[in-house]
């Protein structure tokens, strides 16, 4: 058996040779050590502060018809904790309109000038919002504000009278301060994992394939699965290196909590690293040219990182793309990472994705060794 | 500088591009395949959110406010993981949980109710809308209770303009475009003048009487047409799949979308001019134009959260303003007036990258 060889061969000098070459060569190449360092730290952190759904600081132009003290009172509720922001006063309705279809402000409020006789009188008054939609998420977001200030300070303003009788009370468990970069920064790792663990072992491998010192490779005495192992090796080794810098970052930028056992952590990390290599060398297999695997990786690497959940949620793509995402290696390490950094769950509720993510490994791994030999023979 | 030179040069470029038949179909494929994925899978607000209920008081109306919840088709009912109402946030089954206490029928009738519900807020985006969804579902069923007067006071009419339904797509797939015609044809581009250089064809262009501005035009006009062949496939596909239509006069989105591929090709040629092989121009376009593009261009998220060091940054990223251009043309609809400075600001960056690239490759020419 092949396996048996390679275990036994695992310990004797030539191996270890191989890898201290292959080692070597990836440390003497000053652009693979840049891709190992470079591209991960920035990645980490123009994902980590790039992204944030927060929606505060809306531009809210504002036509006071009525110009009263109670309309002055509802204005000051409405702006009190920021998330709207009075950036413009027109004089009149059609200039406010304007200025919302043109896209200088987010929303346009009118208050008319019946308004204090309305509300003096004990009917409601009415006040106009327009919302400009071209930003769906956020507009939804924007209503759902407005109406809860527009309620919050109706039952202020009669708060003996009219309390409503039930009350909902809300907590966020994990993230309580809805930190957007807890949420990213956990499937960002994957991400680096997955764009950098491809793109070095399929680079390493073409490399040699390019310049035809495969060829050479193939006249030692060493067999194809102990050449490709040895190319494994060092590439795991040192992308657990970069495990470990985006964890420092993560802990120390973005101060995640890592609730889970890091030890765990660390190694299911080690787990994705070799889904990420075994895609790198059957990318390499896949092509024959370094432009070719660049290409090849774009492809694959684009629905791998979408369908993952680790920038759009999953529940709310289609049920096709939903299933298909299970068979994405990084949705399970994404929902890995996210339950042991900021969940802290037990190992057990993570066994469906350990098994999916050991699947993944040994279908990539045995696939692209096999597609690698077969190239060699 | 020879008209005639430059084309014969793009002319020759397209040739060899067509005869690299996996090229080609990259070239197209990959493209869609983005417009595809990020048009399908990227959706911010969550609809069908799971939720438990852990419902203490089971009394007739505790479940009729349950029921209330479940009209919205905003939630989809999950039944709770275990016996403590976070299991199911723990296994991530449910997105939050309902708790309702013993003693609710009997609070709310003493005009002191209150239930608890707990958010997931690992997704912050969503943690949001649920708390959102289960207030106004909360008020509006208080509304409802016999001897509850409605309140009274203010109230909003909410309208919302240009996407009245909050069709998502609306938003996102116009963004597709800034990133898919930004990365590509600057992929092609830099592939097509590293190409020549490590193959050592690029020296002859020394030897002939080509200039260095000539070749790079010549190259760039034949990417220029592809990506235009490129652009009007995606964009003929969106037409098709995500129901896009134009909301203003096409003239804006034209012009903007010829000159934002120019900077594109622009952009490629000077990676591809800088970079010392192919694998570094390659993941350099790749990279970093697909970073920036996606990430600094308000595509997913609003700009004005973008922080200050990246903030301006984003200032120069060409797909930034390009965005500005096709939302308004697919949504806003409002015309020249108020995305008139893009593509003058594109232009621009497009002439700068374009400039840059001529001079390194200039350079090159003195060093060998």
């Amino acid at each position: 058996m092949i396996k048996n060889n390679l275990l036994q061969r695992f310990f004797d000098g030539r191996f270890w040779a191989l890898v201290l070459k292959e080692i070597q060569q990836i440390l003497k190449s000053r652009q693979s050590v840049f891709l190992l360092i470079f591209p991960p730290t920035i990645q980490l952190l123009v994902f980590g502060l790039a992204l944030s759904p927060n929606v505060d600081h809306l531009s809210l132009g504002l036509v006071d018809y009525a110009n009263s003290a109670q309309s002055r009172e509802f204005v000051s509720a409405l702006i009190e904790n920021d998330i709207f922001q009075i950036t413009a006063a027109p004089t009149n309705e059609t200039q406010l309109q304007q200025k919302v279809r043109n896209g200088q402000l987010t929303a346009g409020l009118i208050i008319p000038p019946n308004f204090d006789r309305d509300l003096n009188q004990g009917s409601s008054a009415e006040v106009q919002v327009f919302i400009d939609g071209v930003d769906a998420n956020t507009a939804g977001i924007a209503n759902g504000y407005l109406n809860q200030i527009v309620n919050h300070y109706n039952q202020q303003k009669n708060a003996v009278f009219n309390t409503l009788p039930i009350e909902s009370q809300s907590r966020f468990l994990y993230n309580p301060g809805l930190t957007s970069s807890w949420f990213f920064v956990p499937g960002v790792i994957g991400v680096v994992l997955t764009l950098t663990g491809s793109l070095i072992s399929s680079i390493t491998v073409i490399r040699e394939k390019d310049v035809g010192t495969l060829e050479q490779l193939l006249m030692t005495p060493a067999s194809s699965g102990e050449i490709l192992l040895a190319k494994i090796v060092p590439l795991f080794i040192l992308l657990m290196g970069d495990v470990l810098i985006a964890s420092a970052m993560g802990r120390f930028i973005f101060h995640l909590p890592f609730r889970g056992n890091f030890l765990i952590f660390y190694l299911l990390s080690g787990l994705y690293v070799f889904v990420s290599i075994g895609l790198g060398i059957l990318l390499a297999t896949l092509s024959r040219t370094q432009q070719q695997v660049v290409l090849t990786s774009f492809f694959f690497n684009a629905p791998i990182i979408q369908l993952s959940g680790a920038i759009a949620p999953i529940e709310s793509m289609p049920k096709f793309f939903q299933i298909l995402s299970w068979f994405d290696p990084l949705r399970h390490y994404v929902a890995i990472a996210r339950s042991l950094v900021l969940k802290g769950v037990a190992l057990e509720a993570l066994f469906p994705n350990i098994i999916a993510l050991c699947l993944c490994a040994a279908f990539l791994l045995t696939v692209s060794i096999r597609r690698f030999r077969s190239q060699l023979n | 500088m020879g008209l005639k030179r430059i084309l014969s040069q793009a002319k020759k470029e397209l040739a060899q591009f067509s005869r690299d038949r996996l090229t080609v179909a990259l070239a197209l494929v990959l493209p869609l395949g983005m417009l595809l994925i990020y048009g399908y899978a990227i959706r911010l607000e969550t609809k069908n959110i799971p939720l438990s209920i852990q419902d203490f008081d089971n009394s007739p109306l505790s479940r009729s406010y349950v029921e209330r919840l479940f009209a919205t088709n905003q939630f989809i009912p999950t039944p709770l993981a275990g016996t403590s109402p976070l299991s199911s946030l723990d296994q991530g089954t449910a997105k939050a949980t309902i708790v309702i206490p013993p003693t609710f029928a009997e609070d709310v009738a003493a005009g002191n109710g209150k239930v608890q519900a707990l958010i997931d807020g690992t997704d912050v985006n969503n943690a949001r809308v649920i708390q959102n969804s289960v207030r106004a579902v909360t008020n509006f069923f208080s509304q409802t209770l016999p001897n509850v007067q409605p309140p009274e006071g203010i109230r909003a009419r909410v309208r919302i303009w240009f996407n009245p339904g909050r069709e998502e797509a609306l938003y996102i797939v116009p963004g597709i475009f800034g990133v898919v015609f930004w990365v590509f044809p600057s992929m092609l581009a830099a592939i097509a003048v590293v190409r020549e250089k490590e193959q050592g064809t690029a020296i002859q262009v020394y030897a002939s009487d080509l200039s260095a501005t000539e070749w790079l035009l010549g190259k760039g006009l034949a990417y220029w047409l592809v990506a235009i062949a490129e652009a009007l496939v995606v964009m003929g596909v969106s037409f098709l799949l995500f129901h896009l239509r134009l909301q203003t006069n096409p003239i804006p989105l034209l012009v903007g979308t010829a000159i934002y591929l120019a900077a594109a090709v622009s952009f490629g040629l000077f990676i591809g001019a800088r970079g010392g092989n192919q694998n570094a121009a390659v993941q350099g376009t790749a990279i970093l134009g697909f970073l920036t593009s996606f990430l600094l261009s308000g595509f997913i998220y609003r700009l004005e959260n973008i922080p200050f060091p990246l903030s301006l940054i984003s200032n120069i990223i060409p797909a930034r303003y390009y965005i500005l251009l096709t939302r308004d043309a697919f949504v806003r609809g409002s015309g020249w007036r108020s995305i008139w400075y893009v593509p003058i600001v594109v232009g621009i960056m497009g002439l700068i990258l374009f400039r840059a690239a001529t001079k390194s490759m200039k350079k090159m020419q003195l060093s060998e």
